[in-house]
């Protein structure tokens, strides 16, 4: 099964019997280069830590489904929303992957027209090239997930640690996520292609950004006021079921406004930096923001989500905590492992943005080569390019996660006056997670330096 | 003026007329190799202020080697750069990266073949950019970059994009970026290498104008004849030597000036 991923044999079988034995082609073509490397390596790390984190969360979801105590309903239930949760952040790295794919055909057209290669061809081979990348990378990951084991085997459910084999999805699980990731870039590298048939700059400079309707403002508004009422009805009443279910949905209706303003609100906070900026590294980094407050959204947005959700969730924990006396032990057992759970799914999900912004960084960087070797000619200082590039990027972020948790904080206002109150060490570990969060792709973005001083210590030929 | 002389082949040396005008930047048994081969083979050039030299030669003879190390972004094997500024002579040789930088960004311009100006930027944020690199208050910066786009016939498109330009257009907004901070030399690398004779006609036109124009040098590699016939001197390379420095045109006086 595994063979059939690495070579798929519709378009490979079609072209033995034409012209480009593409898989030959792709392989020649592959070959690294020092630029190729990169590009070739970053998707496949990318994938590996995709492959790994998918891994280790699917193995605690079937953990939780395995269970037979009187929660186990519950548990399953709250994994489910944690693995759904988790889907922003993947479809994000995915697409980050796929913008290398891109790349690498522009690279190749050149390379190819040359031998009367035909676009379709050239496609393909890409195709089969993200796909190979994605299979090796998955495998990486495999070997990740087996390493991180018995690290996160360490955590404790239920009073106690899990152990490593709890974490154990099967062969056929291993598998199943091989093929899932290798289809994952199979697609995302098509789809990717078809966008880029023009010319990817000649697309992003066209007109100036769009700007998204004032109705999503008013029908997020609605929304929030709805959410508000909902949740403040909820008052000290201590059910924890109704609490849970009060809070899901708070949570879903939240989650879908920060979608439905996220972008605008990026584009407005882009806008007033615009306005405000002195130097040119922040006159950049706002014109950059501004060029596709989606595109910048679709990074952060996994950020966004679960800071938001860190804060509800969260709050809901030290809200239910403050009853903690008239709680039997199972309960109590069961608050503390929402909140590991809580801050489990925080944690991933911050690699998984910082993971896709590194490789969007890096896929950016080798983009724009051209352009970051003569602003170095020009004599613009390193430093400058190096600052607009991290603040295109750590500012909606800041702004996104501080954003989203203030969000999360004015739903479930009532109880987090309350929480304050009762259960500052519950906030305290959220907003440091936030903190980390945020550290951690500031560290990303700074880890893709050495990507930059290559392009510009290797001009390409001018 | 738009006369040419055709190269005549010989073993070339500094033109004589190097006195007659100060020079600005000097280049001197400038070698640079690549490997195997060899891009630069022992140049020695000199640009006098306010002249415009272009720079012409087959494919692969060195020029863009050679516009690079005058303008300090590839140093050199061996050979001196010198460049006369305002405080005294400065060996661009002899400088460290950041040195170079700061060197490029202050005294010279720059005008590639593609702009190369950044995407996202407007015309006119984009002229002023260099100005802000230099410490100029925002506002400031960009009254005097206007004042340029305005010069160079680019009054009314100061908030457009540069994907929203024709590619002439485009190369102006390079040139208004190049002489913005008052470069004393600017270099360009076959400005008018992607536009049609008649665009290129203009922006060559513009380049002058608004370096020459304003006393001050202009290097430019170029392919096209019509382009160098507008220059006050062509220089010619063959694989990495200097061919001939020919005078055009009435600056120099005479047509050929050799040693
Ligand atoms: N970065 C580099 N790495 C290796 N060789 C180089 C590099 N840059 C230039 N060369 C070599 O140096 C020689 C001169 O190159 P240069 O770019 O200066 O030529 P050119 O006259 O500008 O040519 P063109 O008209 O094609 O732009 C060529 O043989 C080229 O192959
Ligand atoms: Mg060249």
């Amino acid at each position: 099964m595994t063979a059939t991923t690495l070579a798929p044999p519709p378009p490979a079988s079609a072209s033995r019997s034409g012209r480009a034995p593409i898989g030959r082609l792709t392989w020649l073509l592959s070959r690294p280069t020092a630029q190729t490397k990169a590009v070739l390596a970053l998707p496949a790390i990318a994938f590996a830590v995709t492959t790994a984190l998918l891994l280790i969360v699917l193995g605690g979801v079937m953990m939780f489904w395995r269970w037979t105590i009187a929660d186990a309903d519950l548990y399953q239930m709250l994994s489910v929303i944690a693995l759904v949760l988790l889907i922003v952040p993947l479809i994000a790295l995915g697409g980050a992957a796929a913008r290398l794919s891109a790349r690498r055909r522009d690279d190749r057209l050149a390379t190819l027209r040359l031998i009367g290669a035909t676009p379709g061809v050239v496609t393909r081979m890409t195709v089969l090239e993200s796909t190979a990348v994605a299979t090796l990378g998955a495998l990486a990951g495999v070997v990740l997930y087996l390493i991180a084991m018995p690290i996160v085997g360490l955590l404790p459910f239920q009073g106690e640690p899990i152990g490593a084999g709890a974490l154990w999805v099967g062969p056929g699980a291993i598998l199943l996520v091989i093929l899932a990731v290798a289809a994952l870039a199979a697609v995302s590298a098509a789809i990717g292609l078809r966008q880029v048939t023009i010319s990817p700059l000649g697309v992003r400079t066209r007109q100036s950004a769009p700007r998204l309707h004032w109705s999503r403002v008013v029908v997020s508004v609605v929304a929030i006021l709805a959410a508000y009422v909902m949740l403040g009805s909820l008052g000290s009443s201590g059910d924890w079921m109704l609490t849970i279910i009060v809070l899901g949905t708070g949570l879903g209706i939240g989650v879908g406004i920060l979608n439905l303003i996220g972008p605008w609100a990026i584009g407005m906070a882009a806008r007033l930096a615009l306005r405000r900026a002195k130097t040119a590294s922040r006159l950049i980094a706002a014109r950059s923001i501004l060029e596709s407050p989606k595109a910048t959204w679709r990074q952060v947005s996994g950020v966004a989500m679960t800071s938001f959700i860190a804060v509800v969730a969260g709050t809901g924990v030290s809200f239910m905590d403050q009853f903690q006396g008239d709680y039997d032990a199972p309960t109590r057992m069961l608050m503390a492992d929402i909140r590991t759970g809580i801050l489990v799914t925080v944690l991933i999900s911050f690699l998984m943005v910082a993971c896709s912004v590194g490789v969007n960084q890096a896929a950016g960087i080798l983009d724009r080569r051209d352009l970051y070797v003569s602003l170095d000619r020009l004599g613009m200082p390193r430093s400058v390019i190096e600052q607009s590039r991290s603040r295109a990027i750590l500012g909606p972020l800041r702004f996104t996660t501080f954003g989203s948790a203030l969000v999360g904080g004015v739903l479930v206002f009532p109880l987090t006056s309350l929480a304050l109150i009762f259960a500052p060490v519950s906030l305290v570990v959220i907003v440091g997670c936030l903190v980390a969060g945020v550290l951690m792709v500031w560290g990303t973005i700074k880890a893709t330096a050495p990507v930059m001083t290559r392009v510009l210590s290797e001009p390409e030929r001018m | 003026m738009n006369f040419f002389t055709p190269p005549q082949p010989t073993n070339a040396m500094p033109p004589a007329n190097s006195a007659q005008r100060p020079p600005i930047l000097t280049g001197s048994s400038l070698v640079k190799t690549y490997g195997s081969s060899t891009a630069l083979a022992g140049v020695d050039i000199a640009i006098a202020a306010g002249e415009s030299v272009a720079i012409m030669g087959a494919s692969g003879s060195g020029k863009t080697t050679l516009l690079h190390t005058l303008a300090g972004i590839t140093p050199s094997d061996s050979g001196h750069v010198g460049f006369y500024s305002a405080s005294g002579l400065v060996d661009v040789t002899a400088m460290n990266e950041s040195e170079r930088s700061r060197l490029r960004r202050e005294a010279f311009g720059f005008v590639f073949q593609q702009g190369l100006l950044i995407p996202e930027l407007t015309a006119l944020e984009n002229t002023a950019l260099p100005l802000m690199l230099a410490g100029y208050p925002r506002r400031e910066a960009e009254g005097r970059a206007q004042h340029w786009l305005v010069a160079l016939g680019l009054g009314g498109m100061e908030t457009r994009r540069i994907g929203e330009l024709s590619g002439g257009q485009a190369q102006r907004v390079a040139i208004a970026r190049a002489q913005v901070t008052g470069a004393t030399v600017v270099f360009a690398d076959e400005p008018t290498g992607a536009l049609d004779s008649a665009t290129s006609e203009d922006v060559m036109s513009a380049l002058l104008g608004s370096t020459v124009g304003q006393g001050h040098a202009l290097v430019v590699v170029t392919h096209d004849e019509t382009v160098a016939a507008r220059c006050s001197r062509v220089v010619r390379l063959r694989d990495g030597r200097v061919l001939s420095h020919t005078a055009v045109g009435t600056t120099f006086g005479s047509n050929a000036v050799t040693a």
